[in-house]
Formats: structure tokens, sequence, C-alpha cells
């Protein structure tokens, strides 16, 4: 028999006073696989991972972890890291790591030995012994990732892990979370910036103003949104009227067509028609198809904005 | 039962780590010290003040000089034997004292004759001095300071000045500083003895006949009514006083402990919601567990501090046993059986535990919605009002331990703990006790659930002290539909 997922979330919906914070979200997470939980600021990823865990109770629906409810057993198997970042700051990375270790079942010497080869493996050796409060922001911010890790989790569950990292950092975490699932682990973790979930997911959910508005792999999300290729032509050549007989649908700005690709089509077959046509093609540019774009297309203009709001925020505290 | 020890753990040495514990836990008997000695430390230090007398004879003169040498003897008689004159008793070298100085000895004569140590008398505080002039005004630029007089000290201003006026009549005390009242008192003193002393002469008695009277009054002897079953005699003794002083030692000690920590359980919980790191607790220990290892933890920290200044005041108090009296130790331990004694020591190691348990919990629910200890403030305020309540019975207490107020406010749970300890010695109907207790036990049960929700809301949702107010916001009638 197989063992049961690591998160199942069925109907969840959270009330704050009058306002809905989650409403009815269903989603599955499989052994071994890292899910990405997208949406702007506000969507409702903090509250949906918090309730995963059993911190916050759903008003409606129920959540489970390993097939049971969230209980201090099953999340022994889980290692958390929060939105909101916190550590002691008068003790030091190697006691902190200690302590969450020991909570989470580990022996007080197992527990040190994982402390110290954990804080080596980033970089943190010779930090051990400093007091958190003396730590960079981003030294912090790993000593707090090293805590969720150091039990050695099945399932860890990070919410905006690369938030408030710097590039190098950001690069060194996404490392990380290969190197963590490369061990066995599976890995939920949430974002707003949908490009780490480009380079590690293998399914994304996503969300918008409390609700779910996608939810599977990579390929279904990018088929959802329908592939494009650009070409340039020159003299007015009218390309929709070469391409329309063969199912292809397209629209012109700025002497550039824009050509649908219908499923199971892809960019050569239009660049041989249009050949064949005896386009003067200028340019050929497949589109690239962004998560952002899968987002933007799934969602309506206020979400959309939301994203781009949160996005903008970003620049600014960069 | 780990991981409550582990929060425990590391909150109790997060505690104990802080210099400001240890600067608490030294600074605090050394200030309790300095705010026992002051006064007699004020008394010593107080420089020699010179006053003068101006009478056209030598009456109040001589009665102001028998005055000073009455509070000089006192003293040389107290340093006798300090104890007994505590105790309200008179030692051996006392009653020597006392015979040498009926018969005409002076002080320093009647010390020597009691074999009492030597000691330095002074002339007291006061030292009377010939009048540098004779009336007021021409006084005047001395008590000013403007002019000196001559002392052993060398020139010195003079402090004060008694002027009876020529026909006898009115007696003016001249002084530039009149906050200092004790040679007013010395001289109303003397006045006193003058009039009495005017008054039985003329109606043909001696003055002797008061002191003779005083002499003659008989004790009014305490005596203990006891079940004729009690072999133990009437008398009153320390057995039967050894219980109501525990019990207000214990009262006191449980009021201390509660207001000496709140800080730290109030300061620990808003560190934890400002460093937001209760969601990784949260998913790491259960609610329950963490809040009892934080209520542990400060727990081992009033036990600390308790213990630290109880083998302190211990080890002062077999020194000081040594230099004072040999019955001290028998004291001592007639004290600790009393407070060993299972009527006293079980009711209030349960009003102990269930009471730092009421007043902890409600410190931590406080704390879990504050983010500083600004905001912290505007909510203890009702709390520390409702802590000084147990804090004045504690007064009745000492005078009457059966104060009809006390048997009434015992009924109110967050008061029991205090109050029920200090009744214990009264031997209260033991009905009344376990109903009392049972009280007790479901109202902290009740506070520390409801504590737990708060805690819930602060450390979870984020309320916080606007929601508190909120909350009881919405309790005024006609407020509710208004928001």
């Amino acid at each position: 028999m197989s063992e049961a997922r690591p998160l199942e979330m069925i109907g969840a919906t959270k009330w704050f006073g009058n306002f809905r914070a989650v409403n009815a979200l269903d989603f599955s997470v499989e052994n071994g696989s890292i899910v990405g939980f997208l949406g702007p600021n506000g969507a409702g990823k903090s509250t949906s991972l918090r309730m995963a865990l059993g911190v916050l109770s759903p008003d409606f629906g129920h959540s489970n972890l390993f097939g049971a409810p969230p209980s201090l057993t099953n999340l022994r198997r889980v290692g958390f890291l929060p939105e909101e970042r916190g550590l002691y700051k008068k003790m030091t990375p190697r006691q902190t790591i200690t302590y969450f270790a020991r909570l989470k079942g580990l022996s007080n010497r197992d527990a040190k030995a994982r402390a110290d080869e954990l804080l080596d493996m980033m970089g943190l050796g010779e930090f051990a012994k400093t007091r958190v409060s003396r730590l960079s922001k981003g030294m912090s911010q790993k000593v707090q990732i090293l805590c969720a890790l150091a039990h050695k989790p099945d399932f860890l569950i990070l919410d905006e892990p690369f938030s408030g990292l710097d590039p190098v950092n950001q690069q060194a975490l996404e490392a990380l979370i290969v190197e963590e699932h490369q061990r066995g682990a599976t890995i939920v973790f949430s974002t707003h910036v949908m490009e780490h979930a480009e380079r590690l997911c293998q399914k994304i959910v996503m969300m918008a103003r409390g609700r779910k508005v996608f939810d599977g792999t990579l390929d279904e999300a990018f088929t959802a949104l329908g592939r494009a290729v650009k070409v340039g032509v020159a003299n007015g050549f009218d390309l929709s009227q070469t391409l329309a007989p063969a199912g292809y649908s397209a629209e012109a700005e700025d002497g550039v067509w824009r050509v649908n690709l219908p499923q199971g089509r892809d960019a050569q077959d239009v660049l041989r028609l249009a050949i064949n046509a005896g386009a003067p093609i200028t340019s050929f540019v497949p589109e690239e198809a962004r998560l952002r774009d899968v987002f933007v297309s799934l969602v309506s203009d206020a979400e959309a904005q939301d994203l781009a709001d949160t996005l903008a925020s970003d620049k600014e505290a960069a | 039962m780990l991981s409550t020890y582990l929060v425990a753990r590391r909150d109790y040495l997060g505690y104990v780590t802080a210099w400001g514990f240890w600067l608490g836990l030294l600074l605090t008997p050394v200030l309790l010290g300095i705010g026992i000695l002051a006064p007699s430390l004020a008394a010593s230090s107080q420089p020699t003040r010179y006053f003068t007398i101006i009478e056209t004879g030598d009456e109040f003169t001589k009665a102001i000089r028998s005055e000073l040498d009455s509070i000089a003897a006192e003293l040389a008689r107290t340093s006798l034997d300090p104890v007994a004159t505590l105790q309200g008793e008179e030692s051996e070298r006392q009653q020597l004292f006392d015979e040498a100085r009926q018969s005409g000895a002076t002080t320093q004569e009647a010390l020597d004759a009691a074999g009492g140590a030597p000691i330095e008398l002074t002339l007291g505080d006061f030292v009377e001095v010939p009048p540098p002039a004779r009336t007021a005004e021409a006084l005047k630029p001395y008590l000013l300071g403007q002019q000196l007089i001559d002392t052993p000290e060398g020139p010195k201003p003079l402090f004060a000045a008694l002027v009876v006026s020529e026909d006898g009549e009115t007696i003016e005390y001249w002084s530039e500083n009149l906050q200092s009242r004790a040679l007013m008192d010395i001289s109303r003193a003397a006045e006193r003895k003058i009039a009495e002393e005017r008054i039985f002469t003329a109606a043909g008695v001696s003055s002797r006949l008061l002191d003779d009277a005083r002499d003659a009054r008989r004790d009014v002897v305490a005596q203990r009514a006891r079940p004729t079953s009690d072999a133990a005699s009437s008398e009153v003794t320390l057995s039967d006083q050894a219980p109501f002083i525990v019990s207000i030692a214990m009262a006191f000690a449980l009021w201390f402990l509660i207001f000496s920590v709140i800080n730290y359980l109030l300061m620990g919980t808003i560190e934890e919601r400002s460093n937001k790191i209760f969601d990784s607790l949260l998913t790491s220990v259960s609610l329950p567990s963490l809040l009892a290892g934080k209520l542990l933890a400060v727990l081992a920290l009033a036990l600390t501090l308790m213990a630290f200044w109880g083998i302190g005041s211990a080890a002062i108090g077999m020194f000081a046993s040594q230099q004072l009296s040999p019955d001290f130790a028998n004291n001592a331990l007639t004290v600790l059986g009393a407070a060993l004694h299972p009527s006293l020591i079980v009711p209030a190691v349960i009003s102990f535990i269930l009471g730092y348990l009421m007043y902890g919990s409600l410190f931590l629910a406080l704390g879990s919605l504050c983010d500083t200890i600004q905001e912290a403030q505007t909510l203890m305020t009702p709390l520390i009002v409702l802590l000084m309540v147990p804090l004045f019975m504690l007064t009745f207490a000492i005078s009457d331990a059966q104060s009809p107020i006390i048997e009434a406010m015992v009924w109110i749970p967050v008061f029991t703990p205090f109050l029920l300890i200090l009744r214990m010695p009264t031997d209260p109907p033991m009905i009344e006790v376990f109903a009392q207790l049972g009280l007790m036990a479901v109202a902290a049960a009740l506070i520390l659930y409801l504590a737990t929700r708060v805690y819930r809301a602060g450390a979870v949702h984020g309320a916080g002290v606007a929601d508190v107010w909120a909350f009881f916001g919405k309790l005024i009638p006609g407020r509710k539909a208004e928001s």
C-alpha cells in the first residue's frame, strides 16, 4: 500500500471577520514532488499553508498531513518556514537550530551535530556562536531555513522562502531545495515570483483573492495559456489569409503577426507555411511562455493588478 | 512533557543569562536593607545640633536636660539587650541598670554597673550651649548662620533657641529649620512634666504619685482559650503566634513572587510576538505545552530568586542569632515547625500553585496581545490594581486575621490564594476551606482556558490591544450598533 499523500486540502475555507481569506480550497501534494504555491500578496497562500499545518483551523473543510489531520505526531515529519521571519535574538544560531531540532524529537547530541553540519553546509560555521541579533538579515533567514530542515523532514513547507534574499542567496536556496528534494523530501513553497516555480516545480497551484485558479503541471499551465509565434512580414503581406486554411488564427500589430499555435502544432509548421506562401519574412520569434502570463490569462483584471502591485512593491523594496 | 521541559528550559536560561536578572537578584536585598536601615542611618548620620535656652530661672532648662538624659538612658538600656527590649521583656542586666539609675547613678555609671559593653554615650543629637544673646531678635543672626557660636567642634551655627518669657507664661521655639521637630517634641515633653509637677504640688500631692501609679499598674496578660483536651497551658507563647507570622509571610511571599515575575512573563511573550516566532513554535509544540513551559520557566525563575534570598536571609539570621540571643535558634525552629504544619503548608502550597496559575496565565495572555511594553502598560493597570488589593488585606490580617472583610473577600477566587493562607491559623471550618479551594481551582481552570484562547488569538491571529478595547466596547449597550 502506497504511503498517504503528504498534504491534502479539501474544501478549506477561512474567514477573518467579514473577509473570506480562502475559499473552498482543494489540492493535494504527491510524495516526492516540488509544488509551487503561487499568487500575489493577499491571495491566501499563507493562510492556506497555516491551515494545512493546523496553526489555523479552517471554518469549513479540512486538511490532512500524511493522511491524518494535523497533529504533533505528523507535524514531526514536517519542516516549516513561516512567512513572518522570527528568531530568538539572544540565542546563537547553533542554540536555535538545536532547540527546534529537539522540539521535533531529535536527541540533544543529534540535534547539536545536525546544527553544526547545517551551519557548515550553509557557510555559517564561523557564526555558530554569534548572537542572532548580530547577524545580517540574510544570515538570520538562512538560520531560520536551517531550523526547518534540522530534523530532516519528509515534507517541507516554505512560505515565501525567497523573499528578502539577495539574488546570490536566492540561487543558493534554490540549490538547497533541489538538494532536499534529492534527499527524498516533498516540498511545497509559496512565492509570488513565478520564475522560481518555473525552475523548480513539477506542479503548481495558483491562487488569487482566496480562490484557486489553477492546479496542474507546468506543461498543463503553458497549454492552458496557449502558445504563439510572432512573425514579422514586409509590404503589408496578409499572413492571416495564408494561415487560416491550415487552422491558425493570427492578429497583426505594427507589421508583426501574432499567430496562435493550436494543440499539436509547433512554430516550425507556421514558418514552413509562410515561406511556401512567399511571405516576405523579416523576423520570426516563438513566444516564450511564462507563468506570469498564465496567471494573467486565468484571472480577472483586478486580480492581475494584484500581482503587478506585488511585483512593483518588491522592486521598491529592493 | 519533553517539549514542555524544552520550552521551560529555554525560557529559564534566557531569563537567567540576562544581566537584568542578576541586577534584580542582587539589588533587591540591598535596596530592601537600605530601606530598613535608612531611618537609623539617617538618625546616626545626623550632625550634632546646638541649641540654647533663655529663661529667667532654670526650671525649664532642668526639665529639658532631664528629658535628654532620659533619652540617653533609654538608648543605653536598650543596648544592654536589644532582643529582650524588642520582646517587651527585661533582662537581668537591664534590671541592674534600672537599680543603679534609681539609686542616682548617671547613665554611664549605670551602664558600667550593669556590665554593659562600653558605648559612646554622646549627649545626643542636641547639645545645649550658653546663650550668645538674650533676646530672640539678637539670636536671629546665629540662627540664620550669619554669626557662629563656639562649640567643641569649632564655630557652628545655632540650630534652635528656646525662649521662656519673663513672666513665664509663654515658651517660644525659634529655629530656621522647622521641619526637624525632635527638639520641639522634647521641649513639649519637658513642659508637660513641669505642668504635671505644678498641678500636683498645688493639689498637695507628690508628683511621684503619677510615677508610682504607673509602676503599680497590673499587666494584662494574654491567655489563649484552648479545648480542655489540649494539654498546653493557656499561656500565649511563640508557638501560638508562629502560625500567624508564618501565614502573613507566606501570603506576602506569594504576592511578592507574582509581582516580581510578571515583568518576565510579559516581556518574554511580547518578545516572541514581536519576533514573530509563534508559527514556528506551534508547528513543533502544542499550545498547552507551550504555555505550561512558559509558566514553569517563570516559576522556576521566581523560586530561584526566593531560594537565593531565602538562603541569604537564613545565613544572616544564623549569624545574627549567635550575636543576639541563644534562644533565637529555638524560636526559629518553632516558626519553621508552624510553617511545615500540614494545616498550613497544604493549603498554602495549593494556593501557591493555583494563584500563580491564575495570575501567570493572565499576564501571559496579556503579553500575547501586545507588541510593545507601552501597549502592555495600558492593559496592566487593572491587573496591578487587582494585585494591590491582597496587599492591603495583609495589613488587616496583621492586626486581625479573623476580620469580617477578610472572611468575605476570601470567597473571591482571585484573592483566595493570599487570603486563605492568612485565615488558616484561625482554624476556619474545613468545609469552608474545601469550598474555597474548590472555587479557586474552578476559577484557575476557567482563567487558564480563557487565557489560552486569548493567547491563541494574540499569537496566532495577531489580535492586539485595539481588539481588546473593541471587545469591551461591544459590551457597552448601543456601541455595537454604532460601530
